[in-house]
């Protein structure tokens, strides 16, 4: 695997305030990694950092392992907080200057503002721009070079929930093509559902890392209802594969033990002559485990 | 440098604003050029006389002394082109286009370059406009023609060019340090017309100062060194003897001042953190 951004030892003060503490990541080709954390954990001050907008206090920072900021700055497609573009210029305008910046030809304007859907509005000024639209020719900003990396940051802050899920969906065709993203977000549920990859933030320090998957899977809880439910509950407890019966409103919820599948429970109560209505076995939630690490540490 | 160059003109090209204020700009420029033999006309009609003279058959657009009479009076309106700079780099810190710009991949230093660029651009036209309106006139009305009057004192268009980067460079200094368009226009402003006017008259005139070292540090006051670049050319329609070069001393010194603005700027906005 090749290393997109290595970051060693990163800090920033402001005065008092120790934003960032000691940041040590390392994001690789194909990640589509999450920095979760809340407002005011040093998200977006970590990500100015690495986009040299911010000089850190202490520690250092490497791109595509060790391409000069200037050069890397190119290859990346990002975004920082709210969208910045000239309010009195069009959609088509404010692109130029992006594609000059990043000599890109203007030929592939048209195509980003075709994939986030401004196709319409190109030609208007930004200023007249919903917030929503806005969002969307920040992120078609970031597209535009075409980069391998692209770096957002609450892509969908501000949105209504077509726009976001709009916007989740646009990232993870993006994370599709095999692009790399690095993507800041104080939702949980946004991480849970576009990345493969997180760290959680607080106060500035790291305190969680690791995959997505590992973090979620299937927990023991499995729940279940059938038309008559006395008859299941008195079934069930003569079963021995589980270990408690909690009864909630139309559905008791089992604690299996080790190894025992919702399959075996499905093939207990059809062998009693019971057909079970559902059957789910109830799988972790990012909330959850987040508020674990944040009460662990 | 044409990158730079081009990624202001993209920034402006569209801009209304930029395009009234280039608009004032011409006709001011326009007025002041053209606008000599009516205002000597105006002066006649209101019973001026110069030592007897008539005011209309003074030579104000006689080679080569018109090069320094019209540099003097565009001169004045170097505040509007410095409004232009000022409105382009506070736009970029208010919009957050100046972070915006450097995340996309230029350095800050590509940045400055840009603006300076723009600034020595803006002025270059101007000068280049004025040099052209200058010959137009000298054809019209000089009393005398040929080469070697055209081409003497041509050193006030110069003179002209590098007033306008030097005071434009101070524009910039005070927008990245001040910000707001508005705040940075007064301060410039009120410090061009009223502060620094006052200061050196106070300096030269007050009798608790004019004894002292106070009246040998005007000329090495910021605006004064600039306003000295072109020596004050009338006073010679009365037969008073002026200065009709370009006095060294402020050249140096206007120089001095550039370099401190340069410095400035750099030291600025190398350590500014840009974040929202």
């Amino acid at each position: 695997m090749t290393n997109i951004l290595e970051i060693k030892g990163l800090s920033k003060n402001y005065g008092k305030l120790k934003a960032v503490q000691n940041l040590n990541l390392t994001i690789q080709k194909g990640q589509v990694y999450g920095i979760l954390g809340p407002n005011g954990s040093g998200k977006t001050t970590t990500l100015g950092m690495i986009l040299d907008v911010v000089a850190p206090s202490g520690g250092t920072y490497s791109w595509f392992e060790g391409m000069a900021p200037i050069a890397a700055r190119k290859q990346i497609g990002a975004i920082l907080e709210t969208p910045c573009f000239y309010p009195y210029l069009t959609a088509v305008q404010n692109l130029r200057i992006t594609a000059h910046i990043k000599e890109t030809p203007f030929s592939r304007i048209d195509t980003v503002i075709e994939q986030v859907g401004l196709t319409e509005r190109k030609n208007d000024k930004f200023k007249t721009y919903s917030l929503g639209m806005k969002q969307r020719l920040s992120i078609a900003a970031a597209l535009l070079a075409d980069p391998p990396v692209l770096i957002l940051d609450e892509p969908t802050n501000g949105l209504d929930p077509q726009g976001i899920a709009e916007i989740r969906t646009l990232i993870r065709e993006i994370a599709a093509n095999g692009k790399t993203i690095l993507l800041a977000s104080h939702l949980l549920d946004e991480v849970q559902k576009v990345c493969n990859y997180f760290c959680v933030l607080r106060k500035g320090v790291k305190l969680h890392e690791g995959s997505v998957d590992d973090i979620l899977g299937d927990t023991n809880e499995i729940e279940i209802s059938a038309s008559n439910m006395d008859e299941l509950k008195e079934h069930l407890s003569a079963f021995e594969g589980i270990d408690s019966i909690q009864t909630e409103v139309n559905q008791l919820v089992l604690k299996a033990k080790d190894g025992v599948t919702s399959e075996q429970v499905n093939k207990y109560c059809f062998d009693k002559g019971i057909t079970l209505k559902k059957v789910v076995t109830r799988t972790k939630s990012l909330e959850q485990e987040f508020l674990k690490i944040l009460e662990e540490k | 440098m044409i990158r730079a160059l081009k990624l202001e003109w993209l920034k402006i090209r569209n801009y209304r604003t930029f395009w009234i204020l280039v608009g004032m700009y011409s006709i001011a420029l326009i007025i002041i050029c053209f606008g000599g033999t009516f205002f000597l006309e105006y002066l006649k009609n209101q019973g001026a006389d110069f030592d007897g003279i008539d005011p209309t058959i003074l030579p104000i657009y006689d080679f080569p002394d018109i090069w320094q009479n019209i540099t003097y009076l565009a001169t004045f309106l170097k505040v509007l082109i410095a409004f232009i700079v000022i409105i382009s780099i506070t736009n970029d810190q208010t919009y957050n286009t100046l972070r915006q710009n450097i995340i996309d991949g230029i350095s800050k230093r590509e940045f400055i370059l840009g603006k300076l660029l723009l600034i020595g651009s803006l002025a270059l036209i101007s000068t280049f406009f004025l040099f052209v309106s200058g010959l137009i006139n000298g054809a019209l009305y000089s009393h005398v023609w040929g080469a070697s009057f055209i081409f003497d004192e041509l050193e006030f268009i110069f003179a002209y060019w590098y007033d306008i980067v030097v005071f434009c460079t101070l524009a910039m200094l005070l927008s990245l340090i001040i910000k707001k368009a508005g705040f940075v226009i007064i301060a410039l402003t009120l410090y061009t017309l009223m502060f620094e006017p006052i200061a050196s008259v106070t300096m030269t005139e007050a009798p608790f100062m004019k004894e002292g070292i106070w009246p040998h540090i005007v000329p090495f006051l910021p605006i004064h060194a600039l306003n000295d670049l072109i020596p004050v050319p009338f006073p010679k329609y009365i037969f008073r003897e002026i200065e009709d070069n370009i006095p060294v001393s402020s050249l140096i010194i206007s120089t001095a001042w550039l370099g401190i603005y340069l410095i400035g700027i750099q030291f600025i906005l190398t350590r500014r953190d840009l974040k929202a």
